[in-house]
């Protein structure tokens, strides 16, 4: 389960998370929505410890592990995953190199042995089978090259991969058809779990027909202002962010 | 400078002409040799050790680096074990089944030395020294004159005090499957100037891997001045690969002097792990159309290691090829320079010349300088070059410790990612797997820090 308490946090010097306050128990999938500049990705970075994402105050704990306290890899080990909107290439590290050594450093991190290459190809050809990965795409650089739906299939793979505990999908819709949406969203169905909270972060409806949130919280300026039901997407996208953004006028 | 005026030499430089009237008695060869040193000696007395004002040693001032003229090595042999040697070298570059050509403290070491049966026919090796006592006719017409460049100040510090080598003949049409190993080791406890040259011809359609090889066993501080003549006759093909791992406080000034006749491919390599100052003169003259030039390399340095490679292309005929890409990766003090002339002569029509050096600084005062020059007279060419100089990718770091990965492990893959880039021009897979593994060997040492 993820918590999150008042939490505040500044980017080069300017607030840009205002007291968010969240809790996704195991087994759900909240969805976070909200107008551009309301702090949406701010929270999945300063959840995933990047360098330059200041907490100024309030906690932030995934399954009682105070994570603002490790490292960015401490915490991957400790079970974030965040998919990332715009996944880096990594030129010059072959997929699968860059696959077996993200794998082992989490099972060694979590005291799991590390898996030997050839039960390592295993897991990694079944996985992306599941995805509609091709095997020759593991022997390319990571990324580069790939298009939008191959980078995000790649994405959702490495999750499956690392088991994350919380897994923070940022505006994974962007620059994907309908058919890869369709394809990213099964997979990241297929990995719902009792044992795994997930976030989704989206600017549009339009994902949420695909993964279906347990609930919606609507981020502006830095804060939520408003929680509803699945349902409450659907108003969003009907009337727009300005009726629950100028609650904060108040 | 104007007349009259009189630059003060330095110890080193006077060392080195005192140094010189010593030896010269011992030193082998015959009349003709000893003509070659003695006008040597006169050009190096005109010279003197070359400074930042002049261009081709911008970026390494070795009047103010050499301090002192170590005392020429003896001409007698420090003898070493193949242990040694496999202690020096490592598994991988020992165990390459190559043909072993083995200097100890820059004098031929016959006892080490062998050219397996099975290519024996194939590779004729002669001791410079036993060359110079008597010299072949085909010897006095080529030495000196496969590359030369004017006002060569550490090339006529070469010839004047030149001790040993290796002489090789690869023969018409031999396909060499073996490396021809050349190995230097410095072996002795006390701080030595060592100067070799080689002289290597390879004749027409003849292709060979010639791996050159400098490490160390204990002379922390050699000097070494080493000069390769190398010749390629048309339709020949070679590797030429240099492994540098001198000593810690050694400094390293190679020449690589080579000439490509028409059809020839040449592959050069050099990997510069070791020695405090290293200098890489590569100059490579292209004497025959529809011929290649591919020239990589990559460095490591760290501590307070100075490297300078600098090269000089040209290309005198048409229809001729040059690649370069080098790769240097800095960090704490280390310093490198990397020039690049590409000479387009105006008869060099449909030339294809592109250089490309990168510099990877690991911390705030490494420095990396490059400087390109094209110098083209024709009109009908392409020629390109380019460089960079920066630092391991906050985002990719960020991308790949949120996948769990360490710090260490990050900065690994990312350094040997962007050497492989070079490593893969090495077309024999054995000298390129182990090169991949010193680097590797050489970043588990960073981090053991």
């Amino acid at each position: 389960m993820l918590k999150i308490e008042n939490l505040h946090a500044t980017v080069g010097g300017s607030q840009i998370l205002r007291g968010i306050s969240l809790e996704i128990p195991n087994g759900e999938v909240h969805a976070i929505m909200g107008p551009n500049g309301s702090g949406k990705s701010t929270l999945s970075y300063v959840l995933s410890g990047r360098d330059g994402y200041e907490v100024t105050q309030g906690t932030a704990t995934l399954n009682g592990i105070n994570l603002l306290d490790l490292e960015v890899d401490e915490r991957a080990a400790a079970g974030v995953f965040l998919a990332f909107q715009y996944p880096h290439e990594i030129p010059g590290v072959a997929t699968f190199i860059f696959l077996r050594h993200a794998l082992n450093s989490v099972r060694k991190a979590r005291g799991d042995e590390e898996l030997s290459t050839p039960d390592f190809m295993r897991l990694v050809k079944g996985k992306a089978a599941e995805l509609g990965v091709k095997d020759e795409i593991l022997k390319r650089p990571l990324n580069v090259g790939f298009s939008g739906g191959e980078k995000k299939r790649m994405e959702i793979l490495q999750m499956a991969i690392l088991e994350p505990s919380l897994c923070i999908l940022d505006e994974t819709d962007s620059g994907l058809d309908i058919d890869a949406l369709k394809t990213v969203s099964q997979g990241v169905n297929a990995l719902r779990s009792p044992d795994r909270s997930m976030l989704v972060i989206t600017h549009y409806q339009r994902l949420l027909d695909y993964i279906v949130p347990d609930k919606v919280h609507v981020l502006s300026k830095g804060k939520i202002r408003h929680s509803g039901g699945k349902e409450l997407a659907l108003e969003l996208e009907k009337s727009g962010y300005a009726e629950f953004v100028d609650e904060d006028a108040a | 400078m104007t007349a009259g005026t009189t630059i003060q030499k330095t110890d080193a430089e006077l060392g080195l002409a005192r140094q010189f009237d010593e030896t010269r008695a011992n030193l082998p060869g015959n009349d003709w040799v000893r003509e070659q040193r003695e006008e040597a000696i006169r050009t190096f007395a005109r010279l003197g050790l070359p400074h930042r004002r002049v261009e081709a040693w911008k970026y390494t001032d070795l009047r103010s680096m050499l301090k002192d003229a170590k005392t020429p090595a003896d001409a007698d042999l420090n003898s070493v074990t193949d242990a040694e040697l496999y202690q020096a070298l490592g598994a991988d570059l020992h165990g390459l089944g190559a043909h072993h050509i083995v200097f100890v403290d820059g004098v031929y070491d016959e006892e080490n030395s062998f050219i397996i049966g099975d290519e024996a026919g194939l590779v004729h090796m002669t001791s410079l020294a036993e060359t110079l006592n008597n010299p072949p006719e085909w010897f006095k017409s080529n030495f000196n004159k496969v590359n030369p460049r004017q006002d060569d100040h550490v090339g006529t510090l070469n010839t004047a005090f030149m001790r040993d080598g290796a002489v090789i003949e690869i023969v018409k049409d031999a396909r060499l499957k073996r490396p021809v190993h050349l190995i230097f080791i410095s072996s002795s406890k006390s701080a030595e100037a060592i100067t070799e040259r080689h002289f290597i011809h390879v004749a027409q359609g003849a292709s060979a891997t010639i791996l050159e090889s400098y490490v160390h066993l204990r002379a922390p501080d050699t000097q070494r001045n080493s000069v390769t003549e190398l010749k390629l006759e048309t339709g020949a093909k070679v590797n030429h690969i240099k492994f540098q791992h001198e000593g810690a406080k050694a400094s390293h000034l190679s020449n690589w002097m080579v000439s490509i006749g028409e059809n020839a491919n040449y592959r050069g390599f050099q990997l510069t792990i070791g020695a405090k100052v290293s200098r890489n003169t590569i100059n490579v003259n292209f004497h025959g159309s529809h011929s290649q030039a591919d020239i990589s390399g990559v460095a490591l340095l760290w501590d307070e290691q100075h490297s300078d490679t600098t090269m000089d292309i040209v290309h005198g005929v048409p229809n001729t090829l040059s690649r370069e890409l080098f790769k240097t990766v800095l960090d704490d003090r280390g310093r490198a320079g990397f020039q690049g002339k590409l000479v387009v002569k105006p008869d060099a029509q449909k030339t294809d010349a592109k250089q490309m050096a990168h510099g990877m600084l690991l911390s705030e005062t490494a420095e990396f300088d490059a400087k390109p020059e094209l110098e083209i007279y024709a009109d009908d060419v392409v020629c390109g070059h380019g460089a960079t100089s920066g630092q391991l990718d906050e985002d990719m770091m960020f991308y790949m410790r949120q996948r769990g990965m360490s710090m260490d492990t990050v900065q690994t893959l990312l350094i040997l990612a962007f050497v492989g880039e070079a490593f893969e021009l090495i077309e024999d897979e054995d000298i390129r797997a182990a090169f991949t593994k010193m680097a590797e060997a050489w970043l588990g040492g960073k981090s053991d820090e």
